[in-house]
């Protein structure tokens, strides 16, 4: 077992590429997702009549991080053509007689949200009453969609990348005719794939430390909890990728059919992880996230990053990707009967 | 150690691929599995080496009948394809194997340098395997094959490929290893490397359609040539 992995630690470091698909290409990716989910400073531009908004409104709005644009009230009557022809406009606010606020946007989007909730902070200025206090049990109102999200993405990274360089390995080993060269010497079944989830799970540990330490400490990812519980979290989501990446080159005969199998196994997985409230997925379909390891790694992951959870809060999590791996590796060993009944 | 095998059978779904083969190779001999392309000669070392059950019928080395976990540390076997690790250096690809067959360290060290001597590649020990050419990889897997001194030595269509000349030394190789006692099983398809055998088995269609030696064999032929026994089957074949 332990040749095993010290050949598997060998091989990936002399494959540059391997080393650079577990080490470099979370950090690149997570950075892609600090900067597309962080604070983007974005300015909505909003077009409106001088003539037609009352003048406590025009000075509300100029105090937001807005840009206004003047227009005129032909082209405020017809919102819908004048944000056609400007592309550059999000929003045509107008206060048409003996109606309320009218906002028109040219499609649903980020940009228009922008634009929505610097209108209604201008509206609260005007009337203090109608301003809203809200409070959060856990995080702030200022946080942004990476540090409510950033820990998906933990997870989603310790697992995926460690999934596609295991199955890759094990697929070529069956295609390159070596697993059946190793399966005439005497190592046990269960030796190769513990050997294999060793050899792996060291690139596991430096993976996991390098992309916690970054997303804490370089991206400032807001953590509650011990960065220890995390990155144990990390290590046990990864040695299950070997083993679901193990089981998934059971059922491909080649590297291409690894990629083709990723739409029904790994992609899946990513809706079901957090990302999206399970709640909010109709039938209870959500329910299908306890199939799924990733669940487990990214609810452990939130509730030491979010809630401040320790291990007596997390323990069921862990031992339910724990079980996962442990019923993969007994599955492993015995699809690899295929090539030695002993 | 002989090699017994008694009216083994395999089938791949509807097809039976070993057709009721017996024979028997004494220890020490070089046998030759000798047919053309899908006649069962890889399916048949695959089930001599264990890693394919047999349907029925038992395979035995010595007294053991296989599969044995046991015995496997006793055999070598290399595979049709290379099999090896490209990513490792040649060094690397046998210290692992060595690992695997618990040679000790400093006994790991010696054989590793005996055999990568007695195949020419000690100048080239620490180049990465995906800088080999196609003889120098077949060279690599002989000597893994041979690394743990087994008793019995499984080399499916070792020299397929390769030019005359490497030919010629890998046969030598082979008629060095049988000096020291190893018993060999080698399937080919080349008709002219049986005069380098002790025995031959002739399969054509999954059956045994002769095996003696081969001096016996080239005895049944009139031209001298083993090809006319597979053309002598394959017209039977036909009539029946």
């Amino acid at each position: 077992m332990i040749q095993l992995a010290k050949r598997v630690i060998r091989q990936t470091i002399n494959d540059k590429r391997s080393v650079m698909l577990i080490l470099v290409a979370p950090l690149l990716i997570l950075t892609l997702v600090y900067f597309l989910l962080g604070d983007s400073d974005y300015v909505a531009t909003v077009a409106i009549d001088p003539d037609a908004v009352p003048a406590p409104v025009i000075d509300a709005l100029e105090q937001q991080e807005l840009e206004l644009v003047d227009i005129t009230g032909d082209e405020a009557d017809q919102a819908l053509d004048y944000l056609q022809q400007h592309e550059d406009v999000d929003a045509v606010l107008r206060f048409p007689e003996n109606s309320g606020m009218d906002i028109t946007l040219y499609e649903p989007s980020t940009k228009g949200a922008t634009a929505i909730s610097e209108i209604q902070e201008a509206m609260a200025d005007i009337n203090p009453t109608a301003e809203a206090e809200v409070s959060y049990v856990y995080g702030t109102q200022d946080q942004t969609l990476f540090d409510s999200l950033g820990y998906v993405f933990l997870a989603l990274f310790s697992f995926f990348f460690v999934f596609i360089i295991s199955a890759m390995a094990l697929v070529r080993e069956r295609s390159r005719g070596t697993l059946e060269r190793l399966m005439m010497t005497p190592i046990r079944r269960g030796e190769v794939i513990a050997g294999y989830t060793l050899g792996y799970s060291v690139f596991a540990v430096i993976q996991a430390i390098i992309i916690v330490l970054y997303a804490v400490f370089v991206l400032q990812l807001s953590n509650e909890g011990n960065i220890f519980w995390i990155l144990l979290t990390m290590v046990l989501l990864a040695v299950t990728a070997v083993s679901f990446g193990a089981t998934i080159s059971i059922f491909a005969g080649s590297e291409l059919q690894v990629v083709q199998l990723i739409p029904f196994t790994i992609i899946p997985q990513v809706f079901f992880s957090g990302l999206i409230p399970l709640d909010l997925i109709p039938y209870h379909l959500g329910n299908l996230s306890y199939i799924m390891p990733i669940y487990y790694g990214a609810a452990a992951i939130k509730g030491i990053m979010v809630y401040g959870d320790g291990l007596s809060d997390i323990w069921g999590y862990l031992a339910g990707l724990t079980a996962y791996a442990l019923v993969l590796y007994v599955i492993n060993t015995q699809a690899l009967k295929k090539f030695r009944k002993l | 150690m002989d090699i017994q095998l008694s009216h083994v059978n395999k089938r791949f779904g509807d097809t039976a691929v070993i057709k009721d083969v017996s024979f028997t190779v004494a220890a020490g001999e070089i046998c030759c599995l000798l047919g053309p392309s899908g006649s069962g000669k890889t399916t048949l070392i695959r089930l001599m080496i264990g890693a394919l059950p047999a349907d029925s019928g038992t395979i035995q080395f010595g007294d053991t009948e296989m599969p044995n976990m046991a015995i496997l540390k006793r055999l070598g076997f290399m595979p049709q394809n290379d099999a090896l690790y490209e990513d490792l250096s040649a060094q690397g690809n046998l210290a692992f194997f060595g690992g695997l067959y618990h040679l000790p360290k400093r006994t790991r060290e010696a054989r590793i340098a005996e055999v990568l001597d007695m195949v020419e590649l000690t100048d080239h020990k620490r180049k990465l395997v995906k800088d080999f050419s196609g003889g120098m990889k077949k060279r690599l897997s002989l000597a893994i094959a041979i690394l743990h001194e087994p008793d019995i030595l499984f080399l499916d269509e070792p020299t397929a490929g390769i030019d005359p000349v490497l030919r010629r030394k890998i046969w030598a190789q082979f008629q060095s290893l049988k000096a020291q006692g190893t018993t060999i099983i080698v399937s080919t398809h080349v008709m002219d490397e049986v005069v380098e055998c002790d025995k031959g088995a002739l399969l054509y269609n999954g059956r045994l359609i002769e095996y003696d030696t081969v001096d016996r064999l080239l005895a049944k032929t009139d031209s001298g040539r083993i090809e006319d026994l597979f053309f002598a089957a394959s017209e039977s074949e036909a009539r029946s």
